[in-house]
């Protein structure tokens, strides 16, 4: 029983079928103008494409096969928007009063400020918007979005606008309430970390195409796809061929222009095959000054360019073997000091072969023969 | 100081505001969220009267509400008297020269509320009729304060239109501002002199009690 | 709280300026409805007043340029009795059935020229004075009511043409709307002069503002004055028409102010 959202539009463009499983915490991540806001809309009932569905436990909310297309407040939803978009003549109570029309007027304030300590905010309730912090204005938001008692919470970067500190207050509220009422949850960000935080389900979308779904643990460890594995911020994505498979010892044999690497075994692509490979710059380390051993992915390069910011020190190599390319490495200041690394000098690299990631190859064209963007 | 005119004039502006501001509250909302073809040129149209000069105005609703007109002659046969010149015919011009002046402080400040917050109390499961209510009047109030405030004042100014389809019959059309200038014709210069005083210490009180109570209001403030 | 507080304040006020909103005073027996050329508003009032005086019946009167009120009379003013400055308007409004007969001449009027106090303009029985002043290009400023609807104008007009200054004086001309406002024009110091009916310049709160001149009737086409009963007239407006026709007091009032008995009475 999960929530399924089909969709397909011309302007903005989007194609895509979505299922968010009942009862957890989902994220739909992607870049500015991926369409996560338009989708999250779609569930709401504040947009119509011109063909989708969206059905939940049963229900259809919207089926424009049918011609169903129930308005918002016939949907078990709660919607808390990017900028909270609080009633200003209201007080926090009223604010989420307000939510609860439909019951008589007497069971109203109670059951509010139930939803107020439930979003961790009480004592707030005779105060306005504009005398309420970021963080509380959050909460209040929460409160009249969870105050009927929604199956579907819709989040719309709910956390933008609040400062660090308040941020990683309100994670671990969202985490203790979602665990008290159930629902299922919709957070459509940007922040990759916060969705690693937070959701137990990950989509990743992009240019209104789902790029990959899954668990979370999953998707962040093992991207499907060269797109997929950029979004998710892999630094470093390349094109290689397969050379073997080694199955008593899990390991893949790939030859990457001429250097030889070793990946942890994936066999969906056979030898000889060109496969898309990528690895985290943090699992790029300056190789020990000993000598090589097989299956120590060993790649020799020149420093381009190094950039201190805080307490890490993120580097640009190129490939002695493909100087085009760019191989983004990042070590902590104290190695880069210790190892004396510096702009235009050779550095031989090690990438941890365990933390190598192979994907099917993606058809737009090879990943590994452009500089990375 | 001629009592008749002025209770006439506070008469025809109170039954103008009675009927005008709920007219300008629908119309009014319907202008800022609807979304339709002709949209601008219906906006030009409920325009006309800020930019039509009186006569004008006079002169075509004269056509329309004469005896010679058939919204003329269905009001003769319905209560036996005519509909220029007489307070109703008055009442009728009143809402047609004051409909800019009632629709669009309440349609610019109903496009003022931000669209998010709209879609906020949709979301809360409030009908159309609920969020009209509970959110957009609470926050349109000082739109919707001007709009009244705007009318009243132009409805006891009023001159050109009310002489033109009212004829200045005493105790029937004669408001308050035919009643100065006819005063003013005559040499009376007292009388002239102290109901101009009256309409405009009348209207200062007025235009600055509801700039103080608009300004008070909560939903006034925040934004953002 | 105080957002209702403000709502109820606005709503009483609103209230209370609809409440006796009913419109016109009701409940009396509504007064006749007059309708009467600009040139007798001075005389008019003291006949109405002692009307009132002898029969405790009350008028509403309204004044304006005969043309005009003829026009609203035409197009169904409920005007009860119609007092014209000119015969015309009348017989044209009973060949359209909207009078009860062909009412009767009241009056004849009668012109005068006037010059505010401080004026360059000097007056005379032959208006010489005006005749040199307008060679001389001295008056610039000269007020008639509007010859189109005012039969006062179209007299003035006469005047003027007979004079031969109508074409010198037409850049100078201010016209009235109708006779009253002539006059307010001539006699607010902002014109040299103008020729307007007698009865209002003789009238004593406008004849101490400057000083006029009788002009001689044959100088223009007669302004015979008619008043008649209008189809919606009630009692109250007929007691006001025998009135006019035939009490003496009326009579004289009328003749205090300047216009001419109707041949015949």
């Amino acid at each position: 029983m999960s929530l399924r959202v089909e969709v397909r539009h011309d302007r903005p463009s989007l194609d895509m079928r979505l299922e968010l499983p009942e009862g957890a915490i989902t994220s739909v991540v992607g870049p500015s103008g991926s369409g996560k806001t338009s989708t999250l809309r779609l569930v709401a009932g504040l947009w119509t494409p011109a063909a989708g569905l969206v059905a939940f436990g049963g229900e259809t909310w919207f089926a424009s096969a049918s011609g169903v297309n129930l308005p918002p407040r016939a949907r078990s939803i709660g919607v808390v928007p990017q900028r909270y978009a609080l009633f200003p003549h209201l007080t926090a109570c009223e604010n989420v009063e307000a939510s609860l029309l439909h019951l008589p007027r007497a069971g109203r304030t109670p059951r509010a400020k139930a939803a107020l300590a439930r979003a961790h905010v009480s004592g707030l309730d005779g105060r306005y918007p504009h005398e309420l912090s970021g963080g509380q204005q959050q909460r209040v938001a929460v409160a009249r979005a969870i105050a009927r008692e929604p199956r579907v919470l819709l989040l719309d970067e709910p956390f933008s606008s609040v400062d660090r500190s308040t941020r990683k207050h309100l994670y671990g509220e969202l985490k203790l309430l979602h665990a008290e009422l159930g629902c299922t949850v919709m957070l459509v960000t940007h922040d990759l970390d916060e969705a690693a935080l937070l959701s137990s389900h990950l989509c990743l979308i992009r240019r209104g195409r789902l790029v990959q779904a899954g668990s979370t643990q999953d998707v962040l460890a093992r991207p499907a796809s060269a797109e997929a594995a950029r979004l998710l911020d892999y630094g470093n994505v390349f094109r290689a061929s397969v050379v073997s498979h080694d199955r008593a010892r899990r390991l893949s044999l790939l030859d990457w222009n001429g250097v030889r690497l070793v990946a942890p075994l994936d066999d969906r692509v056979g030898p000889g095959q060109p496969v898309d490979w990528a690895v985290s710059h943090a699992e790029v380390r300056p190789a020990d000054a000993a000598g090589q051993r097989p299956g120590d992915n060993i790649v020799p390069a020149t420093v381009r360019d190094i950039v201190t910011l805080g307490d890490d020190v993120h580097l640009r190599l190129a490939p002695d073997h493909l100087p085009a390319l760019t191989l983004h490495m990042k070590v902590s200041r104290h190695v880069a000091h210790h190892r004396h690394l510096s702009a235009a000098s050779p550095l031989r690299v090690r990438l941890t072969p365990s933390a190598l990631v192979t994907m099917a190859p993606s058809e737009d064209g090879d990943a590994g023969g452009r500089p990375h963007e | 100081m001629e009592w008749d005119a002025i209770r006439l004039s506070l008469s025809l502006a109170g039954w103008t505001l009675a009927i005008l501001m709920p007219l300008g509250v629908v119309l009014g909302r319907w202008l800022a969220t609807a979304r339709f073809a002709g949209r601008h040129w219906a906006e030009g149209l409920l325009a006309l009267p800020l930019v039509l000069p009186p006569t004008v105005l006079g002169y075509y609703l004269l056509v329309a509400m004469g005896g010679a007109s058939s919204v003329g002659r269905w009001f003769q046969a319905a209560t036996g008297t005519t509909l220029a010149f007489s307070f109703p015919g008055l009442v009728v011009a009143s809402l047609l020269f004051n409909l800019p002046f009632a629709v669009q402080p309440i349609q610019r400040a109903i496009e003022a509320i931000d669209p998010d917050v709209r879609e906020a109390a949709v979301c809360c499961g409030m009908t159309s009729w609920q969020t009209l209510l509970r959110v957009e009047l609470p926050l349109a109030w000082p739109g919707i304060l001007s709009a009244a405030v705007l009318t009243f004042a132009h409805t006891l100014g009023e001159f050109g239109v009310v002489l033109m389809v009212g004829g200045n019959i005493p105790g029937e059309t004669r408001t308050v501002a035919l009643a100065i200038y006819d005063r003013a014709q005559s040499f009376d210069a007292g009388a002239a002199g102290s109901m101009s005083l009256l309409l405009l210490v009348v209207s200062f009180v007025t235009i600055a009690v509801s700039y103080g109570l608009g300004s008070r209001l909560p939903g006034t403030r925040r934004r953002r | 709280m105080r957002r209702s507080l403000a709502a109820a304040c606005v709503a009483a006020s609103l209230v209370a300026c609809g409440l006796p909103g009913t419109g016109p005073a009701a409940g009396q027996e509504r007064p006749a409805l007059v309708a009467a050329a600009a040139d007798l508003k001075f005389a008019l009032a003291d006949i109405a007043a002692a009307f009132t005086r002898a029969s405790g019946t009350h008028l509403r009167i309204t004044y304006g340029s005969s043309g005009d009120l003829a026009r609203q009379v035409a197009q169904g003013a409920p005007f009860e009795m119609l007092l014209s400055a000119d015969e015309r308007y009348v017989l044209d409004l009973q060949r359209a059935g909207h009078t009860r007969g062909e009412g009767a001449l009241y009056a004849v009027g009668r012109l005068a020229a006037f010059a505010p106090h401080g004026s360059v303009l000097s007056l005379d029985p032959d208006l010489r004075g005006l005749q040199s002043a307008v060679a001389e290009g001295r008056i610039t400023r000269f007020a008639i009511a509007n010859p189109q609807h005012a039969p006062y104008g179209r007299a003035a007009r006469e005047v003027l043409e007979r004079l031969g200054l109508w074409a010198r004086l037409q850049p100078a001309l201010v016209l009235g709307e109708n006779a009253s406002q002539a006059m307010q024009f001539a006699a607010s110091g902002s014109c040299q002069g103008g020729i307007v009916p007698l009865s209002l310049a003789s009238a004593p709160d406008i004849a101490k503002l400057g000083r006029f001149e009788r002009i001689p009737a044959e100088w223009h086409g007669p302004l015979r004055q008619r008043m008649v009963l209008l189809s919606s007239a009630g009692p109250a407006a007929s007691a006001f028409y025998e009135y006019m026709l035939h009490d003496a007091g009326a009579g004289r009032t009328l003749a205090r102010f300047g216009f001419a008995r109707p041949e015949g009475r």
